[in-house]
């Protein structure tokens, strides 16, 4: 885990190659298996996918980490809302998530970035991705947030602090929040791997921008040829992988170390 | 009974306090009222300052319900609720924030459960100076030494302030919950089964600590269980309920030694009594506690009672104390028994 | 013949468990006679419900009978492999749990739960052990029980559900009974009916029982010799009324005095502290941290189970000396 976050924040100051070159092409170096050179090995055109794997760390944990956060944020909010205020706000709250949830998002990416194809080669097709993830992503933390605020709202330490005469901003905020972050916690750790595999899948698919090095652009690129220079597909492919596994055995480990503390 | 200075002063009048939940079928997008609970249904007594009322009943009496509705955890249906002369629901209701926040201080509870009663994200220190937080009746430098005072009160130590929830026995988690209620200087508290999850060795402990504290510092109590013993040990007055209702309420030697309503007859008798000696010729209770959804017309006990004649399932009984003073009872046939 | 129905012999169960090894029977032994009544109180942490599971071998991971003996019926029961202990759970011994609500299962009916331990131990057909499950619903004095048969648990009241856990753990006549804490999830008049019931079924069947409960109360009331547990380990042994009226070790007398009575109230008497870590138990007698005439030798050795008169036992370094108080007298 640790790794990747250095790769992406470090890693393309590294490099030899800066982002999208394809100065190895003028090298004469073309579609060379891996050597010491070029580690990875180089594409047909010219793009090391060494220095390319490394550029694409930035961008695909950009991705999961962005979308992300908004979306937890957002979930958070909502979900705690519907779930602490009874009556008409909070059944209107709790039906527009569950049409939220519904929308099959990867659909929906892939026909804005066709539609808004000019940001997408403006180099904001990234954003774009982000931008949707959050507006229709928000939706599965919501219902566990509001699940949590329901059950927690009738626990008697709640109930105490009401009797002492706390408010609902306090209740909601120093007692209810607090509680819940645990499993959102969890879920948010997982929803950054998944983000990530959208992106792949986006970016592999064709829609992605071209100008942007991630790695599903790579596996994009590498596929037509992926019997001849199959070290383009299968080094981001690993990278993918081993990314994704790893925020998936953080969650694990988080909702472990998260869960005995509060178990008596 | 406990030995205790009982002033003539009410601190709390509860009359015809009425609590009805809806039970709802739910559509899509309706919700049907397809019926009410009728968890507390016209129930009326007093407290008086310095002493403690046992409120006992089993499950679905209404008894834990009839605790929230008073602190106003839920809104009464009917009914009115007097702290010391004020009424409760009106200034919750309308009256100004200061008065409410004030009457949250000066009632107060301590939970049934000490597992869920404390924010598990909290040390002790928090969970006992949200109260100073959010009502600043002490200044704020005073805060720890309040704290530290508190703690020593139930007799826990200055350093457990830095713990959290978690590392604390079911007893020591019930002494941080009164801690916590103490900390506003209520004059009332309310205690929900209290000890009725602790070990038999740390009920003692928390029980005499709760009839110390009553004389150390004053306070009134509403000490609400299932538990026919314990009651007896520190109430001085006692009212039982069945099915939402107060069928008697008297003076606890008064009530244990000679009750007169057969439903109180039959609660006492079943309880196990710890001395092989006195072996119970225990009064058994057919059949189960109705449904508090639809209970049983005229006097709801009459399905389940032994001298039940045909007047108890036409006519509810009334509440009052005609055959002896101070020794209310809800039974059309309560002269059989004195 | 053996009038032992059985006989625990230094009997130590262990849990191993990521915070340490919780020694939750530590050299625990225990004789019940055929037809007897008996109880064994303790609190929490005590191990009497661990001992039930004890006998009948199951007892949850990560716990392990590590020493002792077990004879029921003058047979060996922990060299038993599985399917022998198999044939015996059931027939000729069963366990009423205390939560019938996790005890029965959500799943099935009442019938089906009942008539499945009827075919597997009796080898009875659908139709006889339908038979025989009205019988014991009768039996066990459920009102109209061909509609209670076909109910599921979830419709039923606590007082019902623990019945028909009654009714099945007597599906097979045992011949030994263990009702662990069967009245501590109950309102106070359904504890009274169960109690009854207990009472009535185990004079019909001549069964013997052991109640497992920390309420004195019922102790009192319905058994004839009692075993007082602490941390794993017996604390004292005597029948009913002695234990009362004299106890001879500090723990029964701190109980005694602790526990408020619905018959007259008094100055409750605390005991100290808290119950022990069995993690860590305290060196020396068990009780020593919280007992109030714990002397030197108290701290250092643990203190064995000496026979203080005819079927009255107790474990203290000082039962000869101290003039300990009881109920009544």
């Amino acid at each position: 885990m640790v790794f990747f976050i250095l790769m992406a924040t470090i890693g393309p100051f590294l490099v030899a190659y800066p982002s999208r070159s394809y100065q190895s092409l003028y090298e004469g170096d073309a579609g060379n298996p891996p050597s010491f050179k070029h580690p990875f090995g180089v594409e047909v055109s010219g793009i090391d996918v060494f220095s390319e794997t490394v550029h694409s760390a930035k961008n695909d944990l950009y991705v999961g980490l962005a979308a992300t956060l908004i979306t937890t944020l957002i979930g958070v909010a909502v979900g705690a809302l519907a779930g602490y205020f009874k009556g008409v706000v909070s059944d209107i709250m709790l039906g527009i998530t569950q049409m939220f949830f519904v929308i099959p998002v990867l659909l929906l990416i892939l026909l804005f970035a066709r539609v808004f194809s000019v940001l997408v080669f403006k180099g904001l097709g990234l954003t774009l991705i982000v931008l949707i993830l959050s507006f229709f992503g928000w939706s599965s933390i919501a219902f566990i947030v509001r699940g949590e605020t329901l059950r927690l709202k009738e626990m008697e330490f709640v109930q105490a602090a009401r009797s002492l005469g706390a408010g609902s901003f306090r209740l909601l905020f120093r007692h209810i929040v607090p509680n819940i972050l645990s499993p959102v916690i969890v879920i948010a750790t997982l929803n950054i791997a998944g983000f990530i595999l959208t992106e792949v899948v986006v970016s592999f698919l064709g829609f992605g921008d071209p100008n942007t090095s991630t790695w599903g652009l790579l596996l994009n690129e590498g596929f037509p040829y992926v019997r001849s220079t199959w070290w383009v597909s299968l080094f981001p492919g690993l990278a993918v992988v081993f990314c994704v596994l790893g925020f998936n055995l953080m969650g694990d480990g988080l909702s472990d170390a998260l869960n005995p503390r509060l178990r008596e | 009974m406990q030995e205790t200075i009982t002033s003539t002063d009410r601190v709390l009048e509860v009359n015809s306090l009425v609590k009805y939940f809806d039970v709802l079928e739910r559509g899509i997008f309706r919700k049907k009222i397809v019926g009410q609970v009728h968890a507390v249904d016209n129930v009326t007594f007093h407290i008086f300052a310095g002493e403690t009322l046992g409120l006992v009943g089993e499950s679905g009496c209404g008894k834990t319900t009839a605790g929230k509705v008073i602190l106003m955890l839920e809104e009464p249906t009917s009914g009115s609720i007097q702290f010391e002369g004020k009424d409760v629901v009106a200034t919750f209701e309308h009256g100004p924030q200061d008065e409410m926040k004030q009457l949250r201080r000066n009632m107060q509870m301590v939970f049934q459960n000490p597992y869920n009663s404390l924010d598990p994200r909290m040390t002790v220190y928090d969970i006992i100076s949200e109260a100073f937080v959010i009502h600043r009746h002490i200044p704020k430098n005073q805060w720890t030494d309040r704290v530290y005072e508190l703690l020593r009160m139930v007799n826990l130590e200055e350093y457990h302030a830095e713990r959290y929830p978690h590392e604390f026995s079911g007893g020591q988690r019930q002494r941080i919950a009164i801690a916590r209620a103490l900390a506003v200087d209520p004059k009332f508290v309310i205690l929900d089964e209290p000890v009725s999850s602790l070990d038999v060795s740390i009920r003692a402990q928390i029980l005499n600590l709760l009839i110390d504290l009553q004389r150390k510092q004053r306070l009134s109590y509403l000490y609400i269980s299932h538990d026919l013993s314990s009651v007896r040990q520190i109430s001085q007055r006692v009212a039982v309920m069945y099915l939402g209702e107060v069928v008697e309420l008297a003076n606890a030697n008064e009530l244990f030694d000679r009750p007169l309503h057969p439903y109180t007859q039959a609660l006492i008798s079943a309880v196990p009594v710890p001395d092989p000696d006195q072996k119970t010729t225990r009064i058994i209770l057919p059949g189960e506690v109705p449904s508090p959804i639809n209970p049983p017309k005229g006097c709801r006990f009459h399905p389940r009672c032994p001298h039940a004649t045909d007047i108890c399932k036409d006519v509810a009984p009334t509440f009052e104390d005609r055959l002896v003073q101070g020794h209310w009872i809800a039974c059309h046939h309560a002269d059989k028994f004195v | 013949m053996d009038e032992n129905l059985l006989e625990i012999t230094s009997l130590r169960t262990y849990f191993f468990t990521e915070a340490g090894v919780v020694k939750a029977l530590d050299g625990m032994s225990l004789v019940v006679k055929k037809g007897q009544a008996v109880g064994l109180v303790g609190e929490s942490g005590s191990g009497k419900s661990v001992t039930a599971q004890s006998v009948l071998r199951i007892v949850p991971r990560p716990g392990r009978i590590v020493d002792g003996s077990v004879k029921f019926d003058g047979e060996e029961l922990l060299s038993k492999k599985e399917d022998e202990m198999r044939k015996l759970r059931g027939p000729k011994m069963a366990i009423v749990f205390q939560d019938p609500t996790t005890s029965l299962n959500p799943l099935y009916t009442v019938e089906k739960q009942l008539t499945d331990i009827l075919i597997l131990h009796r080898d009875l057909s659908k139709e006889d052990a339908a038979k025989q499950a009205l019988h014991l619903l009768d039996r066990v004095g459920i009102q109209d029980p061909e509609r209670r048969l076909k109910a599921y648990p979830h419709e039923l009241s606590g007082g019902m559900k623990q019945r028909i856990a009654i009714a099945r753990a007597l599906a097979c006549d045992p011949i030994l009974l263990f009702a662990d804490e069967p009245t501590t999830n109950l309102d106070v008049t359904i504890q009274a009916q169960v109690l009854e019931l207990l009472k009535q079924l185990q004079r019909e069947l001549h069964m013997t029982m052991v109640m497992i409960t920390h309420d004195m109360g019922i102790i009192a009331d319905m058994t004839e010799q009692v075993t007082v547990l602490y941390a794993g380990k017996v604390m004292e042994v005597a029948d009913t009324p002695t234990l009362f009226k004299s106890p001879k070790h500090p723990y029964t007398e701190a109980l005694l005095k602790a526990v408020p009575s619905v018959r007259q109230t008094r100055t409750l008497e605390v005991i100290p502290g808290n119950i022990p870590n069995l993690i860590e138990p305290p060196v020396g007698c068990v009780f020593h941290p919280r007992c109030k005439y714990a002397k030197d030798v108290c701290v250092k050795k643990d203190p064995e189970l000496e026979k203080v008169a005819e079927g009255h036992y107790a474990a203290c370094h000082f039962w000869r000396e101290l003039q300990l108080e009881g109920k009544g007298g």
